[in-house]
């Protein structure tokens, strides 16, 4: 977390850096102009002053490299980093040293292996202590996976649901129709044949049963209002429609992923229905919002409260209840019930809706 | 009586159209879509026009919006919807768009052949039929009466009979649900247009500000 005070300072601090720097550099240049003159001064010969450049080279080095580490470097990482730092300034500098001395035997070869073998030994050392956290951090990742991946399997099977509902009212169900309507003109011309008339009527009341079991079906994957306008539209069908007064707040402006809505509709529908069953004389007020990515749902009552108690007595609604927490746990939600006795029922969902 | 069907699926658009013509009922145009439901409605100007309530492009409530338009733009338009399923909040929209003329059916009830064609002339003579379960489903929601105000006044057997009344039946046939005499139901009828404070225009009208009233006071 990096706090805007924080931020300032560094940023503070980075500046006074940079011009510290600048001015190392230039004094260091300087003072190697200075005496290259003296040299060419003098009456050139032996290049002494490569000593002089070497020797405020090296100074600038550190100078930019220390601060590099600090900047540059994670913080778990830095003691490595600056090792690694050290050891690549310091063979720098032998090979420099080296090649400055006229060459020769090869003597930087057992400085290199030494700190390349140090170096070796706390890479290893560290890269142990880090797997921990390498493994925390697959575990986290995998989470992130998991929990995309079942919200997309969710959304698939909402989705799936959907397609097979409408098959259903194209397919299935519009060709019974079509065979109600058929028999319907069958019996219409068999008038003089009554008991082959009453035949085809029942046919046509087998058809016409059939049409209503698949539409039960279809209501039950989600009622035709909410797929066609939507939550609010669906909630507020609901309130006309539930035995008590139901008191609609809906504030939620856009279209929710398909199985957001279902959830939290049928969230509604039990709890209405629950109230209508066990306190017929409240009313309820259903509270919907939406709030930093998350779906709020509400629905109070002002009955006699205890829900809970009676639900372990009865045991019926109890199921009503758990098949919802379950749908909404499903989409990583949240049911609470809280049912003081004398104060009424208040049944809160929190769904996740981000996209 | 001239007739206009908008219906998606071609097996139930033809059926309809055999239907109606060996009853006798001019089917002028039909059309697959909302647009073109205002099409043949414009250019043919029909008497009644029926809607299936699922229409592409979004096959959701297409049907009823490009009715209720189809309405807007000619008042005089008596509409009966055809729908697999029950849906009050389309009906009360329907039933907002003018007083009477209007008619909500389930799709198997067209094979309820006499019926249906009962319903179609009732509807395009300004009336209303309501299929039974779409009644059933707004009288399921008991605080329409009591939050009704008028409603409320009614007695239980009086309110039965405006049920029934809802769905298109006539007086006849009330009493035949009911197993009470003709003359009992004139008397529950003449009762509740009282009850409803209903002007006293021509009879079927007040039928059918009564059955707007019943309906209407599931929204509230």
């Amino acid at each position: 977390m990096i706090f805007p005070a924080m931020t300032r300072s560094r940023a503070a601090v980075d500046d006074e850096y940079e011009v510290t720097l600048a001015l190392h550099g230039a004094i260091a240049a300087m003072v190697g102009v200075l005496v290259t003159i003296v040299w060419l001064a003098t009456g050139t010969g032996y290049f002494w002053p490569m000593w002089v450049w070497f020797g405020l080279l090296v100074t600038v080095a550190v100078h930019a490299l220390g601060r590099h580490g600090v900047d540059v470097l994670e913080r778990r990482m830095r003691p490595l980093g600056f090792h690694v730092e050290a050891t690549v300034f310091i063979v720098a500098v032998e090979l420099i040293l080296w090649a400055m001395t006229g060459g020769g035997y090869f003597w930087p070869i057992w400085p290199i292996t030494a700190l390349g073998a140090a170096l070796g030994i706390h890479a290893l050392i560290v890269n142990r202590r880090l797997l921990p956290s390498l493994r925390e951090r697959e575990l986290s990742e995998r989470v992130d996976v998991l929990t995309r991946t079942r919200r997309g399997a969710l959304d698939v099977q909402a989705a799936e649901l959907r397609r097979i509902e409408r098959d259903l009212h194209d397919g299935a169900q519009a060709r019974l129709v079509a065979l109600s309507m058929q028999l319907g003109r069958a019996e219409e011309r068999l008038e003089d044949r009554p008991e082959i008339a009453e035949l085809v009527r029942q046919a046509r009341g087998e058809a016409g049963a059939a049409i209503k079991e698949l539409r039960d079906l279809a209501r039950g994957i989600a009622p035709p209002v909410l797929a066609d306008r939507g939550l609010v539209a669906a909630v507020e069908a609901l309130g006309q429609r539930s035995a008590i007064p139901v008191d609609v707040d809906a504030r939620v402006e856009r279209r929710l992923s398909p199985v957001v809505e279902t959830a939290a509709y049928f969230v509604v529908a039990e709890a209405l229905t629950n109230v209508a069953k066990h306190a017929p004389s409240a009313s309820a007020r259903v509270t919907l919002a939406e709030r930093e990515e998350t779906l709020i749902v509400e629905i109070a009552d002002d009955g006699p409260g205890g829900a809970e108690e009676r639900d372990r007595s009865t045991g019926t609604s109890a199921t009503g209840l758990a098949g919802l927490r379950r749908r909404v746990e499903a989409l990583d939600g949240q049911l609470r019930v809280t049912s003081p006795d004398g104060v009424g029922t208040a049944i809160r969902a929190e769904l996740p809706c981000g996209l | 009586m001239r007739v206009v069907i908008a219906e998606d699926n071609a097996l139930l658009r033809e059926g309809l159209v055999a239907l109606l013509r060996e009853r006798e009922i001019e089917v002028v145009a039909q059309s697959e879509d909302g647009d073109g439901l205002l099409r043949i409605v414009e250019g043919h100007k029909p008497d009644l026009a029926i809607v299936d309530v699922r229409l592409p492009p979004s096959f959701t409530d297409e049907g009823v919006r490009a009715a209720i338009e189809a309405r807007r733009r000619h008042p005089e338009l008596a509409i009966l919807i055809l729908s697999q399923y029950v849906e009050p909040v389309y009906t009360s929209e329907l039933l907002a768009s003018g007083d009477g003329g209007i008619g909500y059916l389930l799709k198997e009830r067209v094979g309820e052949v006499r019926t249906f064609v009962d319903a179609l002339e009732r509807v395009a003579s300004g009336g209303t039929a309501l299929d039974r379960e779409v009644v059933a489903e707004l009288v399921r929601s008991r605080h329409a009466g009591e939050r009704g105000g008028k409603l409320g006044g009614l007695t239980p057997r009086e309110r039965e009979a405006l049920e029934l009344m809802a769905e298109g039946k006539t007086n006849a046939a009330i009493a035949r649900a009911m197993v009470v005499t003709p003359g009992a139901v004139e008397k529950h009828v003449s009762n509740i247009f009282a009850k409803l404070d209903l002007p006293a225009t021509d009879d079927d009208h007040r039928r059918v500000l009564a059955v707007l009233a019943f309906l209407g006071a599931g929204e509230a």
